[in-house]
């Protein structure tokens, strides 16, 4: 009976739907990788989402919470990848491959794919920014033609902060893809850029032309990466970002990711500069 | 539109006939201390539609303060999750309700039933629900609906509506329930001089609203243009913020106020059995936007405040509620510890437009 | 309808709100809107009790400790437990620490259970420094141990002081009161050494040096006395004892005013004028570690004498208990030298108490828990605590030390691991109970729903225990309970359950003369001439030393105050609470830019606060609401209360502003 009410538009709503975490990959500090799928085989199959989307977890006995999905769309084997934050987070690092945990969702507008067709791409991912943009990185992948050039630039704080190091070096090895890295904190040992994620724009000859820029990271890295997109020219509308809030719901009811006009859940988490801009709130 | 007369003796026969199907709620006074509450009658007799305006808004029906919505248990062992939402679906009747109160409930059933999605907790509570409202012959003293139109008679959204026309009341119908239940009672058709006679009592009523609330409609439409378009100079919030206790009592008491706070708590006499409540939440408390990770884009207390006001006054949430967010009810300015319920602020507002 | 009146728990101020259920419980509150106090409204923690009172963290079944961990067990064998272990130890030996939220009853009870069955007077509450050192000075200067004002009257008040006490937090809704009082006209002067909101919402902010608010006080008197502004024939025809306090004014030359207080010398005479020439005047504070202390409050009680504004209309020497009984836990006699409505032991009281119980009261007074706790050459081994915070911790080891302790209470709690007998009781909705509130109004809150099966209120708990142990008490209803009250407290002579009942309570006295109860202290009826209070000419003021620059304060912060163990048991308020506590995770002290700057750190950047007795590492806090060399610190942080304060034992005792001369460096 549940069931019936619980699926709105092919997404799940209300009622979490039981998921079983499969394996468990340590990431960085903090941060681990979790793929999960669900148990009702039937409603797993039909479980479509969307580049930039994001999902309710609940985690039995502790609580709920709104996280991104990193894996593309298409062939891509279903993950969350969570670092320890709060109560519930802290939770879910304790679970072992084998446990359930409930899953509502997908949620969220996710990236206007159409819309970028034939530009050029630049994903400037601070820290772990990198988890919500991974998605669409690996979808602008698995689909190279139709775009120009593709950048991803990725700053961390120390070599031990950089995420996703395995999935860099493959997408390094596709054609057409350049990927960049950079650390402000550097160890003895490390050989490649230092400073913020900023300064590899030169380095990078960063497309301005007929180009999308995707920012994702903590809000004074946000901030100055912004600036210097818009000192090189580029508009804010193609410059997007995936914004984070407090969340209960995914619905659009509880309110609590209110941002200016919009609703973080529904209308968001993508938007567009131009957007972000006329919010009238601290990011 | 169909129209009925029924002599004031027999207003209680709307109850009655009503208690048969739905679980009767209604305004009644609380003996010991006075207090007005719109709260479920579990004698028809404690019904009393001449009480002043209920000090709760009926959103608590349909809206409660605090509910499960599921519960589950994981069992271990097993390795299983059993999940039961955890919904009421019980056919209530709300009897006597304000026209202010039912703008709310309005606003609610826009907000929560009609976006994108539609939230299933509040559809059930909703489901299988009479209304009879009351027009308010003479208004109460924090009252101004006529600004925020949504009084003192309501207009749309009702079953059956009352007014009091001195020995009789004209029971206006408003839906095909409420037309079958005024069959049921054998009512006597009432015709357009009783409706002129409503129009008179309306209007006197109107008359006497005090100070701001007659002057003008314009009192808050004006204060709603430049809450929308952001031309409200920061020091105004920050007057508002300094004096917000931070309390919640605006939001709790608001007929429109829908936010809520999402908890899981844990059975210890069940191990891994837990219930997911959900319960009132303000936008004026700081944790409310707060993130795990300790980052709160929202943290000083004028913006939150601002937040709630932009809520209750701003264009762009009436493409939500069809009308605006404030029903006029003014029970936040009764609550508020820091004496900025919305009338005040509306004032401050408009002290600023007048500079 | 289904709405249930009562009163809040959260803190002394005594809101009315109503309380709905559903199949036996609490889902639902609601302000109670012609309630004296409240008016309609309720703070934070108000609107959310419902979240503690449906809370599954509760004590249901009895423990005894076997084998190193709890076994469950019927009140018949923990109480037996209890009672055998208790007779083998002498009565200088036994001790009680009961809870300043019990309900009158229950603390009534929980008195007359240490006297009458165990024979011992070592009992007391977790206030020895604090509201007890307001009452002493009420009730020496004029024999009313409470609130002399009403929180009723604060809107009659034309001039009110708000001293060294963060009211909008601690008593929110007394806090709203002052609020629109001001609003309304009064001159509202706040006088704190931080900028809180109530210093913000104010005519007038006196931001004084930390531990400087006796000198500034003194200040104010001064003013008055050397301007002759204070009330000649008041002072003629109603007091005594002037040269108590006029001995300090020489200790004060006008040239050091500013210098020494931090406010300017103009400033202060300005507020002293505001009071003189005020119709009415009120001043609220809170005594104890993050108030003042006794003789501070000596010197507020004899500047408002001198100025003529007490027992008047509108006026009041107004102590706030920030604890929702903490008032009645004194009216209860819950103090080693007392007994209901502060009378003292060694007195015709004891043998009147002798005569009702049946049975002898020991005469000679015992000591307070805490100290015999601090005290290593104690002869304390036995223990009973009910209800109690986590506070406690900080004498973990000298608790962890004693023979034998017994926990009662409704909810769990950490202090429970400590204990060899646990032992539930009902919560306060699921009994009849009346509550005293800071202002001396008695409330009655009804029962709203039956106790968990076989689960006992703590009246019959009590007399179960006293049975036990040989008394024979004969209580048929807890309404029995509050007529022995009434038959041995003068103040409470009138008071009985029906008489409070379906109303918003009284005031005490309640007795012949005052049927209707005591709004406020009336100096046209006290029968007395008001005293001066006898203070000292010590102003050991800790002063900044080139190794302590900064003047460190201690205080409560957010919603988080001696309610930790309840708050605990919330979500909403819990998570207010966390705000503050998950974003300085270590604690924090608050310090300004400037400092900040000198120290070379920013918000949330770790430091280490260095004292002569202790140092502890907690983030910085940069706010402008400290001013330059003063830093301030909440006192919830448990490596704060464990290791830094207890260093601090003498500041712990005294109270006054809790300051402490510190370095804050950068880590």
């Amino acid at each position: 009976m549940s069931q019936v009410l619980n699926i709105q538009n092919g997404k799940i709503v209300t009622v979490p739907e039981v998921a079983t975490i499969e394996e468990i990959r340590d990431e960085i500090r903090e941060v681990k990788t979790f793929y999960l799928s669900i148990d009702n085989k039937e409603i797993w199959n039909n479980f479509k989402y969307k580049s930039g989307q994001f999902i309710m977890c609940t985690i039995f006995g502790a609580g709920e919470f709104a996280v991104s999905l990193p894996p593309s769309p298409e062939n891509d084997r279903f993950h969350i990848t969570v670092r320890t934050v709060g109560k519930v987070t802290s939770a879910l690092h304790g679970l072992k491959p084998g446990d359930k945990v409930g899953l509502r969702g997908p949620f969220g507008n996710g990236f206007p794919f159409e819309e970028f067709k034939g530009k050029n791409l630049v994903y400037v991912a601070g820290g772990i920014g990198l988890i919500p943009l991974r998605s669409s990185i690996v979808h602008a992948l698995q689909h190279k033609k139709d775009f120009g050039r593709v950048l991803v630039l990725h700053g961390a704080r120390t070599p031990d902060d950089l995420m996703y190091k395995e999935n860099i070096k493959e997408w390094q090895s596709f054609e057409g893809f350049e990927t960049y890295i950079t650390v402000d904190a550097p160890t003895p040992d490390w050989k490649g850029e230092t400073g913020f994620v900023h300064t590899l724009f030169d380095k990078a000859n960063l497309p301005v032309e007929n180009t999308i820029a995707f920012v994702c990271g903590p809000p004074v890295m946000f901030n100055t990466v912004i600036g210097e997109l818009l000192k090189r020219g580029l508009p804010d509308e193609n410059i997007y970002s995936t914004l984070e809030r407090h969340m209960k719901c995914g619905i659009g009811k509880c309110q609590h990711c209110a941002v200016g006009r919009t609703l973080v859940c529904t209308d968001g988490p993508v938007y567009t500069y131009r957007q972000i801009k006329t919010l009238g709130e601290e990011i | 539109m169909t129209m009925f007369l029924i002599k004031k003796a027999d207003v209680g026969n709307i109850a009655q006939e009503l208690s048969r199907e739905y679980q009767i709620y209604g305004p009644m006074i609380e003996k010991g201390s006075g207090q007005t509450f719109f709260d479920r009658a579990q004698d028809l007799a404690e019904i009393n539609l001449s009480a002043p305006i209920p000090s709760n808004p009926p959103k608590s029906v349909v809206f409660p303060q605090m509910e499960r919505i599921l519960s589950y248990e994981y069992d271990r062992a097993k390795n299983a999750v059993k999940m039961e939402p955890d919904y009421k679906i019980e056919p209530r009747a709300l009897v006597g309700l304000r026209p202010c109160d039912l703008a709310g409930i309005l606003c609610l059933d826009r907000f929560f039933m009609g976006q994108e999605f539609v939230d299933e907790v509040y559809l059930n509570h909703r489901k299988k629900m009479f209304i009879v409202t009351n027009t308010c012959v003479a208004p109460f003293k924090q009252c101004f609906c006529v600004c925020t139109d949504s009084g003192p008679a309501a207009g749309e959204g009702y079953d059956l509506n009352l007014t009091d026309l001195g020995k009789e009341c004209l029971v206006e119908v408003g839906s095909e329930k409420g037309t079958a239940l005024a069959a049921k009672l054998a009512l006597k058709p009432a015709n357009d001089s009783h409706l002129a006679m409503k129009k008179e009592k309306v209007d006197k009523s109107i008359a006497m609203f005090e100070g701001i609330a007659v002057d003008s409609k314009a009192w808050i439409s004006r204060v709603m243009n430049r809450v929308t378009t952001g031309f409200v100079k920061e020091d105004v919030w920050e007057y508002v913020g300094d004096q917000c206790f931070e309390c919640g009592a605006c939001t709790f008491v608001c007929p429109s106020c829908s936010c809520f706070n999402i908890a899981d708590v844990n059975n210890p006499e069940c191990a891994g059995c837990a219930d997911r409540l959900r319960t009132w939440d303000s936008c004026s408390y700081e944790g409310y936007s707060r993130m795990a990770g300790g980052h709160n884009p929202r943290k000083p207390v004028e913006d939150r405040r601002n937040k709630r006001f932009f809520c209750k006054l701003s264009y762009s949430q009436m493409k939500k509620y069809l009308r605006p967010g404030c029903v006029g009810c003014g029970r936040c300015a009764w609550v508020c510890p820091g004496d900025i319920g919305l009338p005040n602020v509306v004032t401050y507002v408009r002290r600023e437009i007048t500079r | 309808m289904n709405q249930k009146p009562g009163v809040c728990t959260f803190c002394g101020t005594g809101c009315g709100h109503f309380i709905g259920t559903e199949n036996n419980r609490i889902t639902r509150v609601y302000p109670s809107q012609n309630h004296p106090i409240g008016k309609g409204r309720l703070c934070v923690r108000g609107w959310n009790i419902h979240e503690l009172l449906d809370t599954p963290e509760r004590i249901k079944k009895p423990l005894v400790r076997a084998d190193g961990g709890f076994k469950e067990s019927s009140y018949d064998d923990a109480v037996a437990r209890l009672v055998d272990t208790l007779k083998k130890y002498p009565p200088e030996s036994i001790g009680f620490l009961a809870s300043p939220r019990s309900s009158n009853e229950e603390q009534y009870l929980l008195m007359k259970l240490a006297r009458a069955a165990f024979k011992t007077n070592n009992i007391s509450l977790d206030s020895d420094s604090g509201h007890r050192a307001s009452l002493n000075v009420l009730h020496t200067g004029t024999g009313m141990a409470g609130m002399l004002g009403s929180v009723e009257e604060i809107r009659k008040s034309e001039f009110i002081l708000v001293a060294g006490i963060d009211i909008t937090r601690q008593n929110p809704i007394i806090g709203s009161e002052i609020h629109m009082a001001e609003r309304a006209g009064a001159m509202v002067v706040t006088l704190d050494s931080r900028r809180t909101q109530i210093a913000k919402l104010s005519k007038k902010f006196l931001q004084v040096k930390p531990g400087a608010n006796k000198l500034a006080i003194l200040a104010l008197a001064k003013t008055i006395y050397d301007e002759n502004l204070s009330d000649a024939a008041f002072l003629r025809s109603h007091t005594e004892g002037f040269e108590k306090f006029r001995h300090a004014f020489g200790l004060l030359p006008d040239n050091e005013v500013s210098d020494r207080t931090g406010i300017p010398a103009d400033e202060i005479k300005a507020v002293a004028r505001d009071l003189a020439k005020a119709r009415s005047a009120m001043v609220f504070f809170a005594s104890g570690i993050s108030g003042l202390d006794e003789d501070t409050i000596g010197y507020i009680y004899n500047l408002f004498l001198m100025a003529g504004k007490v027992g008047k209309e509108g006026c009041g020497v107004n102590p706030v208990a920030g604890l929702n009984n903490l008032q009645g836990g004194y009216d209860m006699g819950l103090a080693p030298d007392l007994l209901t409505g502060f009378q003292p032991l060694a007195d015709v009281a004891a043998k009147k108490f002798s005569a009702e119980w049946k049975t002898d009261v020991p005469s000679s007074p015992g000591a307070p828990i805490y100290e015999m706790l601090s005290d290593r050459s104690s002869k304390l081994k036995a223990l009973v605590v009910v209800d109690h915070d986590e506070g406690i911790v900080r004498y973990a080891d000298a608790i962890g030390k004693l023979d034998f302790i017994a926990y009662i209470g409704a909810f769990k709690n950490a202090f429970a691991d400590y204990a060899h007998v646990v032992l539930p009781i009902a919560t306060y909705v699921q009994e009849d109970a009346t509550f005293t509130n800071t202002e001396r109004r008695i409330q009655f809150s009804m029962k709203k729903i039956e106790p968990e099966d076989g689960l006992l209120p703590g009246w019959k708990l009590y007399s179960m225990i006293a049975g036990k142990a040989g008394q024979s008490w004969k209580y048929a209803k807890v309404s029995d309970v509050m007529d022995e009250i009434a038959r041995l407290t003068p103040a409470y002579a009138g008071v009985s359950h029906a008489k409070l009942s379906g109303a918003f309570g009284l005031q005490w006295p309640v007795d012949e003369k005052n049927p209707r109860g005591t709004k406020r202290f009336d100096v046209a009826k006290a029968g007395r001439k008001l005293s001066f209070y006898r203070v000292s000419d010590v102003f050991e003021m800790p002063a900044a030393k080139e190794q302590f620059p900064f003047l460190l304060m201690v205080g409560k912060a957010q919603h988080f105050w001696h309610q930790n163990n309840l708050m605990k048991k919330t979500h909403i308020p819990m998570r207010e609470y966390n705000a503050t506590l998950l974003d300085y995770p270590e604690g924090y002290v608050e310090i300004c830019p400037q400092s900040a700057k000198e120290i070379g750190v920013r918000d949330h950047w770790p430091v280490r606060v260095v004292s002569p007795h202790g140092e502890m590492r907690v983030s910085a806090r940069v706010s402008d609401d400290v001013k330059p060399y003063t830093a301030y610190a909440p006192y919830f942080v448990q490596e704060m209360i464990s290791r830094f304060l207890l260093g601090h034992t003498e500041v712990l005792r005294q109270g006054e502003d809790a300051t402490i001369p510190v370095r804050i460096e950068k880590v």
